[in-house]
């Protein structure tokens, strides 16, 4: 190793004028430099992506036998009713987080735009601030606000003459507990995006209409929410995928039973499940089919993602 | 130079991807003396590891506490799959049956001389660790006899009997206990014990002579008279009102039980230890009553030795020493865990033990006679998962409005999709 730290003669001369211009070796050595990326990404990144479509076909013990076992674990999957309530349990999640968070950052997005609006650059900022807390963290604090006996939420209901609710047991609860922790998240990361994309929109556009008489909601409707289109779109789509990702959460408010989110299963996403079939009953097989579903889910919503913006190109 | 240091750089993180790959083997140091053992957190296991530090001093211990008894187990499964493993290893006796299935992964005990102690231990809580050729996978540490802790001042403002023996005579069946907590809930409008599904379900069913399988290893959990008998018991607390609706272990489950929410905890011997640590300032206002229907058995850990292990011979004279009668005796004295040793069960110094966090209540005899009439039953592969399904059904039933009459049926519907059978 040693050796080819030492400055090699021929290194040192300048390259050889071929009328190329350059040879082989410092062709070679682009790839060189991009290579610890591209290694990492083969090790931790390709291989178990490429080893989950195989184990997937397996009755995979991890300290037992593996049994090639063909599809059975896809037809398997699609007869489990957990596989569909968990699958249910992610659409009515992200449909219950993405809708409020996306209003809420076009409204917030379009206000923070104002030209009269004072000390702007705090307002902007402080909207990141549930961004970078930790997702445990918040977690942690949403499901004590939410609690059944000891939750200020429920203290507060109880002034006004409601009776606890159980936001963890229940179905709708757990999902609006859910739900209300990703929208805090994620809106001022979309605000944003938003922002930033309406600040290419110049001043004046909007200073014309005002002069021409139009009131905010119409600035909001025929200015702001057309600019934004493609930005929306894209909007719609990460949260889509992150949805289908949502994990930490739901792990996180039913310590009880953790791994199937409560006892009923209520707020178990297809994550959480995968994590469940492949960690806590180690049945790397079946979990491994899970993860080739939820792949196949996020092509597809790419995919649409695609044809999408390729057509608001083309409106242009 | 400009080729050669990229390339240099990718050979070093190639070498370092080496360095990582699994299957170098264990801690232990090069003088076949020291070992490497995974543990709970939680359960004090540095004391009895620092006493035989003690006696020993030749001999390096790493003791690394994993997490929870489920987190152990599965931090071993992935180990045991193609990773680094420890040279001794704690698995909680409903993780055990998952490890006995596969017996290839571990050291057969008796070639290390298992058959010579064997006559030391609980016969059925021993041969729970033989697999099904007759390797012996693990050596028992403790066992978890069963009784109820209750706080003697909430009892005393219900009108209900304070005194340890009184109380156990409030409740010789389960039925009893239920009919118990409806004078409590009744005289004080509170809750009386945590939750139906581990405080009632949980014992009752640890108290059956065949459980989740039949003596001859073949599910019977569905057609099982006893089985059904002892979730009717759950679902019958679950609907009572009786309960506070708190699963174990949960946050809210401790802060109620910080704040006397509820009044009456099943509390195999392992949960004197968190009852202690969650509601410290409780202290003095427990005691300890016998659990209703007699006997039983939850919980209790096994030491084994993966067959990887560097210094199996090390780990094999810490598991000797400190797991022999004597050993056992002295970590009951230290942590209060409950030896698997029934020749030390008339034992003085276990007899004569009293918790002072717990009245002075005499934990050794009230929970060594909980395992006398004791009848074993088989624990399979499938029984954690099913017992999952039951719990989760009398939860369902007890905190989000599951139907009862159906509990039982929707029940049998979630294990058969869980276990395949």
């Amino acid at each position: 190793m040693t050796t080819t730290l030492l400055p090699a003669p021929s290194a040192a001369l300048p390259p050889p004028a071929s009328p190329r211009g350059r040879g082989w070796g410092e062709r070679l050595s682009a790839y060189a430099y991009i290579a610890p990326f591209f290694v990492l990404f083969a090790v931790f990144g390709l291989f178990p992506f490429a080893f989950t479509f195989y184990v997937a076909l397996f009755d995979w013990n991890p300290i037992g036998d593996q049994v090639f076992i063909g599809v059975d674990n896809f037809t398997r999957m699609f007869a489990d009713p957990r596989f569909w309530n968990a699958a249910g349990n992610t659409v009515s999640i992200w449909a219950l987080s993405t809708v409020p968070q996306l209003l809420l950052a076009l409204v917030l997005a379009h206000v923070l735009n104002h030209a009269r609006l004072r000390a702007a650059l705090f307002f902007r900022m402080s909207v990141l601030v549930p961004y970078i807390t930790s997702v445990a963290a918040t977690a942690v604090v949403f499901a004590q606000l939410f609690d059944r006996d000891y939750g200020l939420l429920n203290w507060l209901l109880g002034l006004v003459g409601v009776e606890p609710i159980d936001f963890v047991q229940s179905t709708w609860g757990s999902h609006v507990l859910i739900a209300t922790m990703v929208t805090w998240r994620w809106f001022g990361y979309t605000t944003l995006l938003y922002l930033a994309s309406l600040q290419a929109v110049p001043r004046s556009v909007f200073e014309a209409a005002a002069i021409d008489g139009a009131g905010p909601w119409q600035l909001f409707r025929h200015i702001t929410v057309p600019a934004l289109r493609p930005v929306i779109i894209f909007t719609v789509v990460t949260s889509t995928i992150g949805g289908l990702q949502i994990f930490t959460e739901p792990l996180l408010i039913a310590t009880g039973a953790p791994l199937t989110c409560g006892a009923v299963r209520q707020c178990q996403t297809l994550t959480l499940f995968l994590y469940e079939q492949g960690f806590g009953q180690f049945e790397f097989g079946y979990g491994s089919a899970i993860g080739v579903a939820l792949f196949v889910m996020v092509v597809a919503i790419a995919a649409v993602n695609y044809l999408l913006s390729t057509r608001i190109k083309a409106d242009r | 130079m400009t080729l050669r240091l990229p390339l240099l750089c990718s050979a070093v993180i190639l070498a370092l991807l080496a360095a990582c790959t699994p299957g170098t083997g264990g801690g232990g140091g090069g003088d076949g003396k020291s070992f490497e053992f995974w543990s709970f957190s939680a359960i004090n296991q540095k004391l009895t590891v620092d006493a035989y530090q003690a006696k020993h001093p030749d001999v390096q211990i790493k003791l690394t506490e994993v997490g929870t008894s489920t987190e152990t187990a599965q931090s071993l499964t992935t180990a045991l799959a193609g990773g680094k493993v420890p040279d001794l290893v704690l698995i909680q006796g409903d993780n055990l049956p998952q490890f006995v299935e596969q017996p290839q992964n571990f050291v057969d005990l008796r070639t290390l001389g298992a058959d010579d102690i064997k006559g030391d231990y609980l016969d059925w809580v021993w041969k729970q660790s033989v697999a099904k050729d007759g390797e012996v996978l693990g050596v028992p540490t403790d066992v978890g006899g069963m009784a109820v802790a209750y706080r003697t001042d909430l009892f005393a403002a219900a009108g209900l009997p304070t005194d340890r023996e009184a109380v156990s005579a409030l409740w010789p069946t389960w039925d009893a206990f239920i009919e118990t907590g409806k004078r409590y809930k009744q005289a004080t409008g509170k809750a009386f014990t945590d939750n139906a599904a581990t405080s009632v379900f949980y014992q009752a069913v640890n108290q059956v002579s065949e459980k989740y399988y039949s003596q001859d290893r073949k599910l019977v959990y569905s057609t099982n008279p006893q089985v059904k008998a002892a979730f009717d018991l759950g679902i019958k607390a679950a609907t009572s009102g009786i309960t506070a609706g708190q699963t174990s272990f949960e946050t809210a489950w401790s802060a109620g039980m910080a704040q006397g929410q509820y009044a009456a905890v099943s509390a195999p011997s392992w949960m004197l230890n968190s009852i202690r640590s969650t509601a410290p300032d409780t202290k003095g206002k427990w005691d300890i009553a016998r659990i209703p229907g007699g006997s039983g058995n939850w919980g209790g850990s096994y030491l084994a030795i993966p067959k990887r292990a560097k210094n199996p011979q090390a780990a094999w004279e810490y598991i000797k020493e400190m797991q022999s009668p004597q050993g056992q005796l002295e970590h009951f004295a230290r942590v209060g865990a409950l030896p698997s040793t029934p020749s030390v069960y008339k034992d003085d110094k276990l007899t004569s033990a009293k918790d002072p966090f717990f009245s002075d209540a005499p934990t050794g005899k009230i929970y060594t006679d909980s395992l006398l009439e004791l009848k074993p039953f088989y624990i399979g592969p499938d029984s954690a998962a099913i017992g999952q399904e039951f719990l989760n059904a009398i939860t369902n039933v007890e905190q989000s409005g599951g139907n009862p009459a159906t509990a039982w049926d929707d029940a049998i519907r979630n294990i058969k999709t869980a276990i395949g059978e």
